[in-house]
Formats: C-alpha cells, structure tokens, sequence
C-alpha cells in the first residue's frame, strides 16, 4: 500500500468503510442478488412462464444430500412430489415420494431462453435430468405451477434495475435543479423551492396511484416500466434537490471556490472540478438510501396493480397473488418475494449508513 | 516608484448597513500597504471588492496593469481573465482555502491550465521549481491536502497565488491563523518572495506588531472608514488618531513586567460618518 499521506480522501473513505462489518456484509448480500438478477436466464432453472402441471401450488421441495435410508449421496437430489387430495377438505396435499428421486445436474439442458436478448442458450446453473420427468421448485410453484425461484429472479431485475435506474433519474433532476438553484440563486431558485414544496405537501401514494391510473394500458410492459420509473422519480427528486441546493449556497462562500473564482475559473469549472466533487459521497450516501425508496415505491404500485402487470415478472406483481389470507395459510411460500424485497431494502439501508460513516470525516470510526 | 493601484471612495453596505465607507487609498509599487482594524472594520470586504469577489456598491478600483491603467470594475469576466494573472490572493484559512480532493499537483496546475500556460511537461517543471520556492518538497506534489501542516497549506496557497507571476498579492488576514514561530517563517519567506519578484502587497492584518514588522505603510480602518493612513513609522511613533492610539495601546509587550493598560474605550471620540 502506498504511504497514508498520498492517499486521496476518497481511498481513505474505502479504507473507513472496510472497517464497518454490517455495510460490507449488506454490500456483500447485494451484489450477490444483482447478479443473480443480471444472469436470471442462466441462474434459473426455468423460464418465467413455463408451467408444472404436476406440481401446482406445490411446496418448496428440499434439497437433499441423504437419502430415507441415511445413505449419503455426493450429487444432492430432491424427491418427488405425489399429489394427493385430502378428502375432507379437497385440498390438494403433496407428499415427498422417497422411492423416485431426482438429481441435480448443474450446467444442465433446459427450456431455452434468448440471454438479454443477444444469443439463444439452453444451460441453467442447475437443473433436474432434461429427459422431462423430473422437477426442481425449491421455492415451490404458484397456482399455475409456474417456479417460484425462477419468477423471484426474473422478477429482481425488475425491481432491483427499477431502483438504480429510477434513482439515477432522480439524481439527475436533484443534481441539475438543486444546483442550479443554489449557484444561480434569485428567481430560478425560488421556483425551485415553491415547486418542491408543493410536491412534498402531496401524499405520494395516491399521486402515483392518479398518474399510473394514467397511463395508457396499451403500452408494452417495457413502456410501463419506464412509465413507472418515470413516475417515481419525478417525486422523488425533491429531497435531494434541497440537500444539493443548501451544500452549494454554503460552499459558493468557501475559501477554496472563491479562490478558483479569483484564478480565473469559469463557472462550469467551479461547479464541476471544485464543488461538486467535495460532495460525492454525500450523494452517493443519499442516491444508497434512496433506492429502497424506490423499490418499495415500485412493488407498492404493481401490488395495488396500477403498477407493473403481468406477464412482467416483478416482485410487486408476484405478491399480488399473496393478497389474500387463504396464502398466508395454505401457500405460504408465495409470500417469498417480501422476503426479498425486505432484504434488499434493509441491505441498502445498512450499505447506506456505511457509505455516511465513511465519507464523514468526523464519524467515530475515523482513524486517529 | 509609481502607483500600481489606485480605489477611490469605494462604498458597499450589507442590508442598508456600510460595512466599507468611501474608502480611498494607493499602493506603490514593490511596497506592502499594511491594513489593519478590529474585526468588522470591513478589511475582508474592501480587498474582496478589489477582486471583485464582491461587487462594490460605488466607487472604482483602477490597476496599472502591465498594458496600463484600467478600472477594474468596469471589465467584462473575459477582459478581466488576464489580469487575474496579475492580481492574487492568500487567503487566511489555510484549511479551508485548498480543495481537498485535488492534490497538489492539481492546485498548483490549474492555474497555469485556466491561463493556459505551457504543456504537460512544463507545467510540471513549473510547478516543482514553485513548491522548491516556497520551500517545501518536490515529493509534496502527489499529496493531498490533509497531509499537511497549517504552515505547510498556507505555503501552497502562496505558491498557487505566485505560480502566475502577479505583480500585486492581496494577504487576506494570512498569518493570522498559524502560530507565532510558523507566522515568522511565513512573513520570511513572503518578504524574500517580494525581493527576489518585485511584488507588491496589500496585507490585511490585525495583529500591529506584524504589520510595523512587515509593511512600509498602514491604513488603519474604523468601522469602513479610514481613520489614518501614512508611512508605519510615522503612525506607529505619532498616531494621530484616537482609534490608532487605541489599537497600538493594546499592543502586549514582551516584557512580562509591564502591565497591559488598554486606553478606555469609552473615552474615545470617534466621528462615525
């Protein structure tokens, strides 16, 4: 490593941030779930839509290493699933059938799928034997027998590129509004501040639900998608705006911008080699928390179903069929997808609260 | 030697209150014009408003430029660009006048860049034959701010104020914030700087005994207004004014014996305008 000295404040800022286990942990967690979301095709043993007709509404199958009898087995497998109905309560009840079973072949054959749309490919990370008998839902199905695990994953690269990218838009508008607002001052300014004011005064929820409502039920799913990123942002944008206007009112005082000033720097080159580099971090801090936010804004719209609809795979679309109390009791694991989405949120949140502590220089883990 | 910087009756309030009232002075070449008042007497804003760091309320700030006299405020941004060559500053705090996230390198170069002076290289050679006159390593270059020490920061700010060769440097308070003995080195080496370059001054201070030490004349301020100005040695002996009499009274001695005896302040009858 190279002398402490030479280090450039943002090195340092990584070398704090090491030091906070929890936010290398979540940091951790979440590259695991957006890769998982970037390779759903090949991480995935099914696609999306492809239906089970012999497991419907099938509980998560377990993964076995041992066998009835205790004999252990090197290649791990699952049992079969036999469907009974219950007569009394014609329900359906599955039971594990110990006398098939079905190893798990990893890089195996399965139903074809276009990799982001580029090439056509066929391999899943794992799989059951192609031949078509067997079957693999860790997660368990749905009442169409769709892969639970399958759906979660397609449905993360939704929500999971619905908050980077719908934070990335409101960073743009928060950036260039607060910015401006705070270096121009005057009436520019004063608009910009009315007009967020006025936005913060309205309950989100029913303003997204007026402006999804809004939006034509023609357009594709990925014209919807964007439609609803488009949406979130536009509302979201005003929290940061101020935070960006208020660090360039105080900073246009500072003695290292002056002094660019009195150097002969013009007015972009202050804005973008001296102030807003001194407050990176703390928009990267913000654009961290923010993404929550945002993911919960998207699963809350498609839950109601004025976001996202089906066929799109999201995590909000897939807890719409948890809607009711007969899941809760009979299907369970439908809820899975909230179990997601509250590990990528509080995952974010703990990323987040690293991110502040080490690009504050005065937080308590700052090297003495 | 002649005058290199003339202001006439320059004026600026804050919300209806004269922080800077009609103040007129010059400066002659080569020479340090010492600036001294309590704080609030309106030194920061009247050397800001020289650079047009702050706009003046009226009044003119005319410079004897190298391609002859010209009245500041009357300059577009554009015009103003090559005189800012020419004019310079040190600022006070020499925490919070670098930025931190450049090294340096970055400081000392982006002048030479906005003015675009030199290439690559010799921007280089430039900036390492700066930092050899300010006295620190030629190794220093790499580094960030946050490696250094208050008197080793407010070296670099003297070496980015010098880096363009101005004729007139404006000392903003730049001792004020270090201690005694790294004061001394500072006001040494900006004293060698102004033999070695011909450069002229204005030191804004208001610690007396540094200004008698380093200036060949003194304005002394008073709530914005001028209350006396002259040679230092003829105001330090003979101060004129109620106010200089005040300040140089409250001046400590060395000599631990001697009592501090602060003319009353109440006594004093000072003209407000």
């Amino acid at each position: 490593m190279s002398e402490l000295r030479e280090l450039s404040p943002g090195r340092l800022a990584w070398l704090r941030f090491r030091r906070h286990r929890l936010a290398m942990i979540a940091a951790g967690v979440l590259v695991v779930l957006y890769l998982l979301a970037m390779f759903c095709e090949f991480m995935s043993p099914y696609t999306p839509q492809q239906r089970n007709a012999r497991a419907i509404n099938a509980p998560p199958m377990d993964i076995r290493f041992f066998d009835a009898e205790g004999q252990f087995h090197l290649r791990p497998f699952v049992y079969d699933l036999e469907l009974t109905i219950n007569p009394d309560t014609w329900m359906r009840e599955y039971e594990e059938n110990t006398s098939i079973a079905y190893p798990i072949r990893f890089f195996a054959r399965g139903e074809p799928y276009e990799f982001w749309g580029l090439f056509e490919a066929d391999r899943h990370l794992f799989s059951v034997d192609p031949d078509g008998s067997g079957y693999i839902h860790w997660f368990g199905t749905d009442s169409l027998g769709r892969d639970m695990y399958s759906r979660v994953l397609y449905g993360a690269r939704v929500s999971l590129s619905i908050g980077v990218v719908g934070v990335g838009l409101t960073l743009f508008l928060g950036v260039l509004l607060g910015g401006f607002a705070g270096y121009l001052g005057g009436m520019f300014d004063s608009a910009v501040q009315r007009m967020t004011e006025v936005l913060q005064s309205i309950p989100t929820l029913p303003l997204w639900m007026a402006l999804s409502a809004a939006l034509p039920a023609a357009w594709s799913p990925i014209t919807t998608y964007f439609g609803v990123t488009i949406i979130l942002s536009l509302f979201g944008w005003t929290t940061l705006a101020r935070q960006v206007r208020g660090r360039f009112l105080a900073m246009r005082e500072e003695d290292f911008v002056i002094a660019a000033r009195l150097i002969g720097a013009n007015d972009t080159r202050v804005i973008f080699r001296h102030m807003l580099p001194s407050f990176t971090s703390h928009i990267i801090t913000t654009a961290t928390l923010a993404v929550p936010a945002m993911i919960l804004g998207e699963t809350a719209l498609s839950f109601l179903g004025i976001g996202l609809r089906a066929p799109v795979v999201s995590w909000g679309v897939l807890l719409q069929q948890a809607q009711n109390y007969q899941v809760i009791v009979m299907t369970p694991w439908l809820l899975l997808p909230g179990a997601f989405i509250v590990i990528t949120v509080i995952a974010f949140n703990l990323l987040g609260d690293g991110l502040r502590d080490a690009a504050d220089p005065y937080s308590s883990l700052r090297e003495q | 030697m002649s005058e290199i910087l003339t202001v006439t009756d320059l004026c600026k309030s804050f919300s209806d209150q004269p922080v800077v009232n009609s103040v007129s002075f010059g400066v002659r070449e080569s020479t340090t014009l010492g600036i001294v008042g309590e704080s609030g007497s309106g030194k920061t804003t009247l050397v800001r408003s020289i650079l047009r760091a702050i706009d003046p309320d009226s009044g003119t700030v005319r410079y004897n430029s190298r391609k002859g006299w010209q009245d500041l405020h009357s300059l577009s941004p554009k015009e103003l660009l090559p005189l800012r060559r020419e004019i310079q500053m040190i600022f006070q705090d020499p925490f919070a006048s670098l930025n931190p996230r450049m090294t340096v390198q970055a400081i000392l170069e982006e002048p030479l860049i906005i003015h675009g002076i030199g290439d690559k290289e010799s921007r280089k050679q430039r900036v390492a034959a700066m930092l050899e006159k300010v006295q620190l390593e030629p190794s220093s270059a790499s580094r960030f701010p946050h490696a250094f020490s208050g008197g080793q920061r407010q070296r670099i700010g003297i070496a980015r104020a010098l880096i363009l060769e101005p004729r007139l440097v404006i000392c903003d308070e730049s001792v004020s914030a270090l201690d005694v003995s790294v004061q001394a080195q500072i006001l040494d080496l900006l004293a060698s700087l102004q033999s070695e370059l011909g450069l002229t001054y204005l030191f804004v201070a208001h610690d007396l005994r540094v200004v008698r030490e380093f200036c060949d004349e003194v304005l002394v301020m008073y709530a914005g207004n001028v209350v006396e100005q002259g040679p230092v040695e003829e105001v330090f002996n003979n101060p004129q004014h109620d106010y200089t009499r005040l300040l140089l009274s409250a001046i400590p001695s060395p000599d631990p014996d001697e009592k501090l005896e602060p003319l009353a302040r109440d006594g004093l009858q000072l003209e407000k305008v």
